[in-house]
């Protein structure tokens, strides 16, 4: 019961957050659709063509989530170390990991007016092109798929921040890898072997947006995905992930008491 | 109860010794003074004390549960100010902090939200528990971070500091309170402080430590009284210095000070001062502060 109150404050406690950062999310709901339509319009060398709009929407909202759930997530956490906050939060019998999946879950609903709006732009510009925005309820397992596994990545970043100073150039670069290596822009089909098997392996948001648009672009069921590892593999590498960023971000956390880092302020 | 036995942390490849085999029992219901100037190594046991940094060797008990092995237990025993830190989100609200802090301790929704009003009221803050408290002045902050550490009413409350920066008044209420915690309600308090005279007024005993080893653990009474100088008295007459005596004159009030083998010998120097013809206005035996210890405890030299 201490482990649910503590997860469901953490929760609220990021949606307050959000609710005081308000301009903010309205800057991105703003920008986010921006970015969209700029990548379509230079990838399309000036025209907003109907067969890149899906499949970069299917990206840009991928992104999202990933913005939310390592960047936010991250420099908060950050913060929170900084200013002596967190070596608050430690003196309770909530386990650290359960503080930054309570964090996750509300960065998770923080994307969600972001990715709406980028969707809403979407399916005003694929309309506009005289094509149509396809629905599946499938969708919502490779969604799904992507923010336990960039949950999983924000646990090993956050812990790595808990013992090592100024690691903020990887997290910028982590992001960076999965724009590219992730499949949000280029399919992975698009890239070399080798890389795209890397990517299927390690880079959580690759398996869910490579089944996002086998579904919503090849109209595949989930259980019978053409590209990629299947539907176990689907399931299984952000459930992998997770684990071992819960592993990974205790040994960091037992590190950082040994060594005195949980607070730098 | 704390207890705390043999703690040592040695930290890097230079094998420094912050901490060494520093040893305390502190029984329920006291105010503890845990003293020492800076880098003797009080921060270091306070966090180790706390479950934040891991000991090299050693053990540290709350309220029976050790805090290595008993974390979850432990830290429900256990609140905390700690110093140079801001123990609370400043952008949230007075109310939102209890609230978050309470809930993460465990506590029901509806007994956090009792507390917090309970709390809010007796530190002053009621009125504004609604404003950010990034928008409070210092000595409100620091009502709020105590308020905090206080939610779930735990029996053993650690104040790293817990007046410093705050203006007279604020000092006022936050001793008060403190004090109200230990004598009325029973919370064992960990309190450390440069201000030793906050300290020599609330704390029932004092422990010094300096280069990570203690130097002194006693009843602030009996220590005080180890140090004081028995063979000194300091006699105020009025107008200018009699001759022969080691003497200050400001305002038309003379300040003798008379160091003596035997206490009756004060007699032989007010006959004396008599037959100088010296009004006496007072005369006592000189009683050493909490100050005076501490700095003649650190500026012994090191046996290390």
């Amino acid at each position: 019961m201490t482990f649910i109150r503590g997860f469901a404050a953490e929760v609220r406690k990021g949606l307050l957050d959000l609710l005081a950062g308000w301009r903010e999310v309205l800057m991105e709901m703003i920008t986010f659709p921006l970015f969209y339509l700029l990548i379509v319009l230079f990838m399309g060398r000036g025209q907003l063509r109907a067969d890149l709009l899906l499949p970069v929407l299917l990206g840009m909202v991928a992104l999202t989530f990933i913005h939310e759930q390592v960047n936010r997530v991250f420099w908060s956490y950050l913060g929170d170390i900084q200013s002596g906050v967190l070596e608050q939060t430690c003196l309770t019998p909530l386990p650290p990991a359960a503080s930054i999946l309570g964090r996750q879950v509300s960065a998770v609903i923080a994307a969600l007016p972001t990715a709406l709006a980028v969707l809403a732009t979407g399916a005003v510009a694929v309309t506009v092109q005289g094509g149509e925005l396809p629905v599946d309820a499938q969708m919502i397992v490779p969604l799904a798929a992507i923010a336990l596994g960039t949950c999983g990545l924000a646990l090993i970043l956050c812990g790595l921040t808990l013992v090592f100073k100024r690691i903020e150039i990887i997290t910028q670069l982590s992001v960076a890898v999965y724009a590219i290596a992730g499949g949000t822009l280029v399919p992975l089909a698009a890239m070399p072997d080798q890389i795209a098997f890397l990517s299927r392996l390690v880079v959580p948001v690759a398996p869910g947006i490579e089944a996002m648009r086998d579904i919503l672009l090849g109209g595949h069921s989930l259980a019978a995905l053409p590209t990629g590892w299947g539907l176990g593999w689907l399931l299984a590498q952000p459930l992998l992930i997770t684990a071992a960023g819960v592993v990974l971000f205790n040994r960091f956390e037992h590190l950082a008491r040994h060594r005195g880092t949980l607070g730098r302020h | 109860m704390i207890e705390i036995d043999a703690l040592t942390k040695v930290y890097g490849a230079a094998q420094v010794r912050a901490v060494d085999e520093v040893s305390l029992r502190i029984p329920a219901g006291s105010v503890f003074g845990f003293l020492g100037p800076n880098g003797a190594g009080k921060t270091t046991t306070i966090k180790m004390l706390a479950g934040l940094l891991t000991p090299t060797s050693g053990r540290v008990r709350l309220g029976g549960f050790d805090v290595a092995r008993q974390r979850p237990s432990a830290m429900a025993q256990f609140g905390a100010v700690l110093e140079g830190s801001r123990n609370v989100y400043w952008s949230l609200s007075a109310w939102q902090n209890l609230m978050y802090f309470g809930r993460l301790k465990g506590l029901r929704k509806a007994r956090v939200a009792e507390r917090a009003q309970d709390l809010l009221t007796d530190l002053g803050l009621w009125e504004r528990r609604h404003d950010k408290v990034g928008g409070f002045s210092r000595g409100m902050q620091q009502k709020v971070a105590i308020a905090a550490a206080l939610i779930a009413d735990p029996p053993i409350v650690l104040l790293d500091e817990p007046t410093l920066g705050l203006d007279v008044e604020a000092t006022r209420t936050v001793k008060n309170w403190i004090a109200e915690q230990a004598r009325e309600l029973g919370t064992t308090i960990l309190l450390t402080t440069h201000q030793l005279d906050v300290a020599q007024e609330l704390c029932d005993r004092v422990a010094v430590i300096r280069q990570g080893r203690l130097v002194a653990d006693l009843p602030t009474r009996e220590l005080l009284a180890r140090f004081r100088e028995r063979d000194r008295y300091e006699i105020r007459v009025e107008g200018a210095a009699p001759s022969g005596f080691d003497a200050v004159t400001r305002d038309g009030v003379t300040t003798i000070s008379a160091r003596v083998s035997d206490p009756l010998e004060v007699y032989d120097v007010v006959e004396r001062l008599r037959a100088q013809g010296a009004v006496l206005e007072s005369l006592t035996q000189v009683q050493p502060d909490l100050e005076d210890v501490f700095l003649a405890l650190v500026s012994e030299p090191s046996h290390a």
